[in-house]
């Protein structure tokens, strides 16, 4: 009688036990990516993107807050200020510096203690598909040395380990703008790594 | 040593007081330890008086006892326990001997001397380990002496005096042949005489174990605390077991409860805060009986010295939880419940961490039919599940569970002296929802399977077991038969064993069904159409015991066919799970133990493994050709406790292999050595009566560091310490034989 009941018991069970413990994913019509949040004074806000594709840039454009992708070889938009392509990061033609702090909302304007960097032209990884016969696709393209600290990635074992700077980078865009950037994520809550989370300020 | 002087005092103080009221009447009082060769003290131990019916008394928890004499002539003492030689002495040779002479000059006044003796007794086992009752090679009871397939026992005591951090650590101290490693991403993976996690079952108390990574089950969960002894069964015995018993199977039985109560709790801390913390408690009453315990064990994370596969091991923090609660219900039906919980957290990112856990559960219902008759029904279940916890989202997200239920039936008859036979049968739903699968996220497949035994005592000194297994699993539309002969014959001091054993492993539901994009680099596919991998195996072995020496050899051979792997496909252009051509696998497996009366004991173990893939294939696994273990350790017990000391070491030598250059590519190889190495550890212990053992224990005392660590390489920065304590309660409470 006791075994009957038990197993009586777990027949509701079957699939297991305990579900309600463990969160739900995230749903994916409650993932939001762009311009998500804005300050209250209207000068910053967050900006969450996607950049987990090899073979994709993310441009972004602070003064219109656009977001636009384009796939390795295709042509970038006509106006941006920063790309994004994985961990890489590209400021264009303009450039950028590492300050020492750790939240935008310390973000000086004095930019006389800072070094501006150009990108510089990097090979980035492309196209992995060929991967595992040892032959990586890369292209070489601009990229900023700086704003690509960003986060270090450490390839050298499966799998990777990443370690955020936490820094602020002030970024002078082509046309003379500052915004003061900080990835403050490098994945999103369900875990995906490659969904960078942005803080942003602008003067 | 304050401690040991003031319960050395107390004790003396005792005796003392009990010798006062006895000078007058001139009795003689004898007190004395009894311990085994180990130098463990043997509580409940007879001691009698030769030719004086009803005298005699029996050592307590701490092998201690004491007997009053009635007058000061010459009396013959004996010590007997079940399974131990007996020993004797007389009080005439023990007054004059030097140990009481040395005993009487530090702590007896005069005149006092003739009324006190100390006689100590040392019971040796009739055979080293032969009169251990074992259940894996043949699912009865049966004593080492008798069980006609070569097992390997791990017994409480040496679990103890292992100090071993974990299973893993204690199973490769022990023994030769087996090497636990890391796969990819520092994941568990065994090897055992060239056979895998996915073919070595692991079970608990006869109960296998759901889920796994990389093929291997999660070894965190098997924890010692609760653990009576280890049984280990070398080679297939999927006739008993079913699938997965290919390469061997290793059983973790459960303490049986004798006492009214116990309660023993340790801690160890270790290098790199290596922390273990547990305790169990255990009661009966009357007809019932219950054990909890509880462990939890922590690391810290630990940075490589040298590059590697691997550069930084996780931080891992485990918790286990465990009841077991036993009700005799009249004297025919015997029920058992248990129940099980278990934690672990792996941080393997600054901002993500592994989570697993287990819930498990069973009752289980013995009847004893009648003296030749007994049957069991039992039903169990386990789920164990993996999550991903997000430490900046605070969401903790399944993306694993596999959940087991299994029903089972076993009944055993006895023949009077020509046999007994064993028939049973499971049945498994087995369900697995898993994140490598796409696009539905679960699948669920029915096992079935039904077994018979024929244990035949065809001569006093011949012994055959055969049995034939039928299993059937719905997913695969698989089936097989696993047939095996097993025959031992015994003279005096020597067992010959000789034995044929069927191993088979149905594909598992990952294998037939992964559908996973790895990390946008490529995808890995199942394959529905995979073949069950079978094995036959072949032993033959030699046993000599006699007194306290054991020597065995045993010659193995495996022919393995359609072994399951993954390979490159150009066609899917990923890998897919394959069956590989047929492999060989063989050598030789050979141990030795001796024990001596003056405390000393001795092991050595060494196991060659040599494999072949037929038709001259490419064999790519690395399983080291020889490994060697080897044991010297020491005892010495007095009135102030137990002393112990124990030197382990396990030697694995190098291994070439062929290797892949490309995945891709099955045409290009290169041959990589990893080299070999050696460990040693040193442990000392000292255990007092009151149920306190204190334990240091050095581990890689040669300080060997891997220039470059693959991962199979041992996961060590070096030399390392821990200290231990284990307190049994209850022995804190027990009455001393010397205060009756």
């Amino acid at each position: 009688m006791v075994l009957a009941a038990a197993a009586a018991a777990t027949l509701a069970a079957c699939n297991g036990i305990f579900g309600g413990i463990y969160d739900q994913p995230v749903a994916a019509e409650d993932l939001r990516y762009g311009f998500v949040e804005e300050d209250a004074d209207g000068r910053g806000g967050t900006l969450v993107l996607d950049v987990r594709p090899y073979d994709r840039w993310t441009f972004v454009d602070f003064a219109m807050q656009r977001v636009d992708t384009a796939h390795a070889g295709e042509a970038a938009p006509a106006r941006w200020d920063v790309a994004l392509h994985r961990f890489d990061a590209s400021a264009g033609t303009g450039a950028v510096a590492e300050t020492g702090l750790h939240s935008v909302d310390e973000a000086g304007w004095e930019t006389d203690g800072l070094t501006f960097v150009a990108d510089v032209d990097s090979a980035v990884m492309v196209d992995l598909s060929h991967m595992v016969e040892g032959e990586i696709g890369y292209d070489s393209v601009p990229v900023n040395p700086v704003l690509s600290h960003w986060v270090d990635v450490d390839l050298s074992q499966m799998p990777p380990i990443y370690t955020p700077s936490g820094k602020v980078y002030m970024l002078r865009t082509a046309d003379g703008r500052l915004v003061a950037l900080q990835m403050t994520e490098y994945m999103d809550a369900a875990g995906r790594k490659g969904v960078v989370t942005i803080k942003y300020r602008h003067p | 040593m304050h401690k040991t002087i003031l319960i050395a005092t107390t004790l003396l103080a005792t005796a003392f007081a009990l010798l006062a009221p006895l000078s007058a009447t001139a009795q003689r009082v004898v007190i004395g330890l009894v311990h085994d060769t180990h130098g463990e003290p043997l509580p409940g131990v007879t001691v009698r008086v030769a030719g004086m019916p009803g005298l005699g008394t029996a050592t307590d928890l701490d092998g201690r006892y004491m007997l009053k004499l009635p007058d000061t002539s010459n009396y013959i003492l004996c010590a007997s326990m079940v399974g131990m030689k007996s020993d004797s002495a007389s009080t005439r040779a023990a007054a004059d001997s030097a140990a009481q002479r040395r005993f009487a000059r530090h702590h007896l006044p005069k005149g006092k001397s003739a009324n006190m003796l100390v006689i100590n007794f040392t019971l040796r086992e009739q055979a080293v380990g032969v009169q251990t009752v074992v259940v894996t090679a043949t699912r009865t009871p049966k004593t080492l002496l008798d069980v006609p397939v070569v097992t390997r026992v791990i017994d409480a005591k040496e679990i103890r005096s292992a100090d071993a951090a974990t299973v893993q650590d204690l199973l490769e101290a022990e023994m030769p042949g087996i090497e636990f490693n890391y796969s990819m991403n520092q994941q568990v993976n065994v090897s055992l005489q060239g056979f895998g996690g996915n073919s070595v079952l692991f079970l608990v108390d006869g109960e296998r174990l759901a889920g796994e990574t990389l093929d291997n089950i999660d070894y965190s969960r098997l924890t010692l605390g609760d653990v009576g002894r280890v049984e280990v069964v070398k080679g297939a015995a999927s006739s008993l077991y079913g699938s997965n018993a290919v390469g061997g199977v290793v059983n973790l039985i459960s303490r049986e409860q004798t006492e009214p109560w116990t309660l023993s709790v340790n801690g160890r801390i270790g290098s790199h805060n290596d922390q273990r913390l547990g305790g169990t408690l255990s009661l009966k009453r009357g007809r019932v009986s219950s054990s909890t315990s509880l462990q939890r064990n922590h690391t810290d994370a630990i940075a490589m010295p040298a590059p590697g596969d691997f550069g930084n091991l996780y931080a891992t923090t485990s918790l286990n939880a465990k009841q077991r609660v036993g009700v005799e219900v009249g004297d025919k039906l015997r029920l058992t419940a248990r129940a099980s919980y278990f934690f672990r957290e792996r941080e393997s990112a600054v901002e993500q961490h592994d989570r697993y856990r287990d819930f498990g559960g069973g009752v289980k219902g013995e009847y004893t039919i009648n003296e030749a008759t007994d049957a069991s029904l039992s039903y169990s279940f386990d789920q164990y599940d993996k999550s991903d916890y997000t430490l900046a989202g605070g969401l903790d997200v399944r993306d694993y569970s596999n959940v087991q239920h299994t029903t089972r039936a076993i009944a055993n008859h006895t023949f009077g002296s020509t046999g007994t036979l064993t028939v049973g049968g499971d049945f498994m739903r087995d369900y697995l929802m898993s994140y490598q699968f796409s696009p539905e996220d679960h699948h669920r497949q029915y096992t079935a399977d039904a077994f018979a035994q024929w244990d035949w005592a065809i001569t006093t000194r011949l012994n055959a077991v055969c049995a034939l297994r039928y299993d059937y699993y719905s997913e695969a539309a698989a089936d097989h038969l696993s047939p095996k002969l097993n025959l031992m014959y015994r003279l005096d001091q020597v067992a010959l064993r000789a034995g044929y054993a069927s191993g088979f492993r149905a594909p598992t539901l990952k294998e037939m069904y992964m559908n996973f994009d790895m990390a946008n680099i490529f995808m890995i596919y199942g394959n529905a159409a995979l073949r069950p991998e079978t094995s036959d195996n072949l032993q033959l072995s030699a046993e000599w015991t006699h007194n306290g020496y054991n020597l065995a050899g045993t010659a193995y051979y495996n022919h393995v066919k359609n072994r399951i792997t993954t390979l490159w496909s150009q066609a899917l252009n990923g890998m897919v799970y394959t069956n590989m051509e047929p492999m060989e696998i063989g050598g030789v497996d050979i141990n030795a133990s001796a024990r001596w009366d003056n405390g000393l004991g001795a092991r050595v173990g060494y196991v060659y493994t040599h494999e072949r893939v037929a038709d001259g294939g490419l064999l790519t696994s690395a399983t080291r050709p020889h490994t060697a273990t080897a044991r010297i350790d020491y005892s010495r017990h007095s009135f102030h406790g137990t002393f112990n000391v124990a030197l382990t070491g396990r030697v694995m030598s190098a291994v070439t292999c062929d290797e892949y250059t490309s995945l891709t590519d099955l045409t290009s190889t290169e041959r990589r050595t990893y080299p070999a190495y050696s460990l040693w550890k040193l442990t000392v212990s000292q255990s007092y009566p009151k149920g306190i053992t204190l334990a240091l224990t050095l581990d890689n005392i040669l300080n060997y560091r891997p220039a470059y660590y693959y991962n199979n390489s041992p996961a060590t920065t070096g030399r390392t310490i821990a200290v231990s304590l284990t307190w049994d309660v209850d022995r804190s409470f027990a009455k001393s034989a010397l205060t009756e």
